[in-house]
């Protein structure tokens, strides 16, 4: 009983915080759409119309009631925030089609590129981190200790093309553009796993390099444990805590980060869709995926706190502290 | 306690198995072996976002559309001649109010539905009623009354007041004919699909992906300007949408596409060998040109404009910004218009004169190189919503003659919004058409697009005049008058004549432009 009112406790706040951010999200962006210059029925009625577009007022009234875009900002922005609660997040302005019925076809193809970009870079980066761990000399650990910054510092769409070059184009091993087969997955995901990979590298190696100066590892060392068991049972669990707060700000940057990569890769996905919507100033979809990404976003986090109350018990026990304080106050 | 060899060991060890990982998977991935080509590929630029060749008017649509969907009538892209394609014959009576069709009897959609009188009424009906949403077609049916079924296969088409570009109008793909179910369905759901009777049908569209279209078994009416009868010669045509560009040269060398939509300027002379094949052709209409709103300070005067004109070097500005296939601006009309006449030697660059004529009428060149009279500045500002290369080239040119041009370089939403209030200097942007209409269009007060702000009425007399011309060597002569009355009175500043520059292999035969340069594949074949 006692286990369960500490769990409410602990959980209690944090869905609060979870819905806290999902609606202020939706208010920003309501805020920045509505009050950015132009308007963007016009907007839709161009990108269809091109050079040829003519604006009459009274069809532009009757399309502002069609997109709900008609009352006042009050009206609107609850509105839309009811109708989302229930799961309508209205029509494309550009398209006609449904806002949830866009999300929902080029989600999977993000969600695709983005699992596999973690999965990538997290592995290379635990493999890197134990080469370095385990290299006989300093210069060759300092050396590997180097390579991962080039994964932030070299943009998505130099790196994206280079690969296409390269692997599609002179190789001809594996397609240059599309989403339609799964191998036309594995370059975009690894072009993103460059700088997923590169950040996670960061906090995960740090961790695993100060825990090897522990006392701990120097009573390992000297029982004569091997190298690989040490860092496998007792590197890598201290390392998990703050590995997983990376990840968790990392799936969050995938999950509106693809958009680059989309674009060079020719591929569907949320990213792209999003471009195009604020370009087009399609504001029934950006508010449409931003709440989406905004509560995925939320939800990881949400479930990161609660891994954090699994993994580490204190962080449960101690009731309301914040897990994230307790990691900043680490020594 | 290892010793330091077995560590050097151990470390050399993981590298070579994620190598040797890599590789595996690299090889489980590699591509299909080259297939028949009875189905090819076309690289596109961008997401057609509407299929309904009616309602859209993006380049990339309307170049998968055409394929889908088929006119009344057919032009002739070099001579501009109007000949027989879904109708045998048509006549119009002497004032352009009334069109009258008489249709092929052996024509179906691809629902097997026939095509009928009925079907064209229907078709202009719904178009009319979708108003703005089908901008171009609404001013193609300017002025529309309605339309009779006179016969199962005569039609007869009414307008309120003389329509001059209806009958080239209705050879575009813009009034392309779909069946009766689409004409039923919302504009929405038009987007997604589209029923026509051409040579090909949609198989799938995926959004941001790919759009397949598939040849129409049992076709048998190609309009007799195209190049064989019967079914088209590919069995699929699939256009992956690919908008980076050194993806889409990058696949047509390696033979990942057989034909590329929009080869860029840059890379022309790469392509420009025996292997492969280059299609280019001016887009007919206004070409990209400053738009005078003539109500404003500076814009209003005359002189000023002509000072413009003088010291806008075109054929620099094709060289730095325009494909090496285009010719340098030459009039208010691009040289691919049908009654296009040359105004080359009324607009010449000089940029002497155009100081010369500063200078006398009192604009003194200020402390910063920028002239002024009586403290007004010679600045204006241009509002556009691309070609910023060509506005910045054409700044660049002005600024030496001491006059100041701003650009504002906005979303094709605030463009047309600066267009309904009328807040603006000067616009740029080219007017696609196939028709010298496209001057009352552009110029006209009573047109609905109304870009050009002028109040002229001897110009005004003469827009209208050409629209209610019904005899051709009459118009032709309005219409040269006019272009010559646009350049004198500089109504209009042209920089760049736009092409349609795509690419393919060179064992690709048979790709062709329409009058509107969109890309017909009916004839499309691709040898081993």
């Amino acid at each position: 009983m006692t286990q369960v009112k500490a769990w409410a406790s602990y959980l209690l706040p944090k869905i609060g915080q979870f819905l806290f951010v999902v609606v202020a999200t939706y208010t920003l962006v309501f805020v920045l759409v509505h009050f950015l210059p132009g308007d963007p029925l016009i907007a839709a009625l161009a990108a269809k119309g091109g050079a040829s577009t003519v604006i009459d007022p009274a069809e532009l009234d009757a399309l502002r009631v069609q997109y709900g875009l008609d009352g006042t900002l009050w009206q609107q922005y609850f509105g839309h925030l009811v109708a989302a609660a229930q799961g309508d997040l209205g029509v494309s302005i550009s398209t006609g089609v449904p806002v949830t019925e866009m999300i929902a076809r080029a989600f999977p193809f993000s969600v695709q590129i983005a699992s596999l970009a973690l999965l990538f870079g997290v592995t290379s980066a635990v493999l890197i981190t134990f080469l370095a761990y385990a290299a006989p000399w300093p210069w060759l650990r300092q050396l590997l200790l180097q390579i991962p910054p080039f994964g932030i510092a070299v943009p998505a769409f130099l790196s994206g093309l280079l690969l296409i070059s390269v692997f599609a184009f002179a190789l001809g091993w594996l397609p240059s553009a599309g989403a339609r087969s799964f191998d036309a997955a594995i370059l975009p995901a690894i072009t993103l796993a460059l700088p997923v990979g590169a950040l996670f590298f960061q906090v995960f190696s740090s961790a695993v390099l100060e825990a090897q100066n522990s006392p701990y590892v120097f009573t390992a060392v000297a029982k004569g444990v091997p190298p690989r068991r040490i860092f496998t049972k007792h590197l890598l669990r201290n390392a998990l805590l703050p590995s997983i707060t990376i990840l968790g700000l990392l799936i969050g940057y995938l999950a509106g980060g693809t958009a680059v990569v989309e674009t060079v890769f020719s591929r569907d996905g949320i990213g792209r869709m999003t471009v195009n919507a604020v370009l087009a100033r399609d504001i029934n979809v950006i508010q449409g995926v931003v709440l989406v990404v905004g509560a995925i976003y939320a939800l990881v986090n949400l479930l990161v706190d609660v891994a954090y109350g699994f993994i580490d018990p204190r962080t449960r026990i101690g009731g309301g502290v914040p897990s994230r304080a307790r990691l900043g106050a680490k020594k | 306690m290892n010793s330091p060899k077995n560590r050097v060991l151990r470390w050399g060890i993981a590298p070579v198995g994620a190598l040797a990982a890599l590789g595996l998977l690299a090889s489980c991935a590699a591509g299909p072996a080259a297939s028949p080509k009875t189905d090819i590929t076309m690289a596109v630029t961008g997401d057609p976002v509407c299929l309904d060749p009616q309602q859209v008017t993006l380049t990339t649509a309307l170049n998968i559309g055409r394929q889908v969907v088929d006119s009344l009538i057919d032009q002739d892209a070099e001579t501009g001649e109007l000949v027989p394609w879904l109708a045998e014959s048509w006549e119009t009576n002497d004032d352009l109010t009334e069109f009258t069709f008489e249709l092929r009897d052996d024509v179906t959609f691809s629902d097997e539905t026939a095509l009928t009188a009925d079907t064209v009424v229907k078709n202009l009906d719904a178009l009319f009623e979708m108003g703005s949403t089908a901008s171009l077609a609404s001013q193609y049916l300017a002025g529309y009354e309605g339309s009779t079924a006179v016969d199962e296969n005569t039609v007869t088409v009414n307008f309120e007041s003389s329509n001059a570009q209806f009958l080239q109008g209705a050879s575009t793909i813009t009034l392309g004919l779909v069946s009766d179910a689409t004409t039923e369905l919302s504009a929405e759901d038009r987007c997604q699909t589209v029923v026509g009777t051409g040579p090909f049908t949609i198989d799938s569209y995926v959004a941001n992906d790919s759009v397949v279209i598939a040849k129409r078994v049992g076709y048998d009416w190609a309009s007799e300007l195209r190049g064989h009868s019967g079914e088209a010669l590919v069995d699929t045509v699939t256009f992956p949408i690919t908008p980076e560009a050194g993806v889409r040269t990058g696949g047509l060398q390696t033979g990942e596409f057989d034909i590329i939509q929009d080869l860029p300027a840059v890379d022309e002379t790469r392509f420009d060998t025996a292997d492969y094949n280059i299609y280019a052709r001016g887009n007919p209409g206004m070409p990209t040109s400053l738009v005078p709103n003539t109500t404003r300070p500076v814009v209003s005067d005359e002189i000023v404009r002509k000072a413009m004109l003088l010291a806008t070097d075109r054929a620099e500005i094709t060289a730095l910004t325009g494909s090496s296939q285009s010719q340098p601006a030459s009039s208010a009309l691009s040289s691919a218009t049908p009654g296009y006449s040359s105004q080359e030697d009324a607009m010449a660059y000089d940029l002497d004169a155009a100081t010369a004529l500063l200078d006398d009428n009192g604009w003194v060149v200020g402390s910063d190189g920028i002239r002024e009279k009586d403290g007004q500045r010679l600045t204006m500002s241009v509002t556009a919503f691309y070609g910023q290369d060509v506005l910045e080239a054409t700044q660049i040119q002005l600024a030496k003659a001491g006059i100041d041009l701003q650009l504002n370089i906005v979303t094709a939403g605030d463009f047309f919004g600066a267009i309904a209030t009328g807040d603006y200097d000067f616009l740029s942007a080219s007017l696609t058409r196939t028709d010298p209409d496209v001057l009352r269009v552009t110029f006209s007060k009573d047109a609905v697009s109304k870009w050009a702000i002028i109040d002229d009425a001897e110009l005004e007399s003469l827009l209208t005049e050409q629209a209610t011309t019904a005899d051709t060597t009459e118009r032709t002569a309005l219409i040269a008058e006019i272009q010559e009355m646009i350049i004198d009175r500089a109504y209009l500043i042209p920089l760049l004549e736009v092409a349609q520059v795509h690419a393919s292999t060179a064992n690709v035969s048979g790709l062709t432009f329409d009058s509107s340069s969109r890309l017909i594949m009916y004839d499309v074949s691709v040898s081993e």
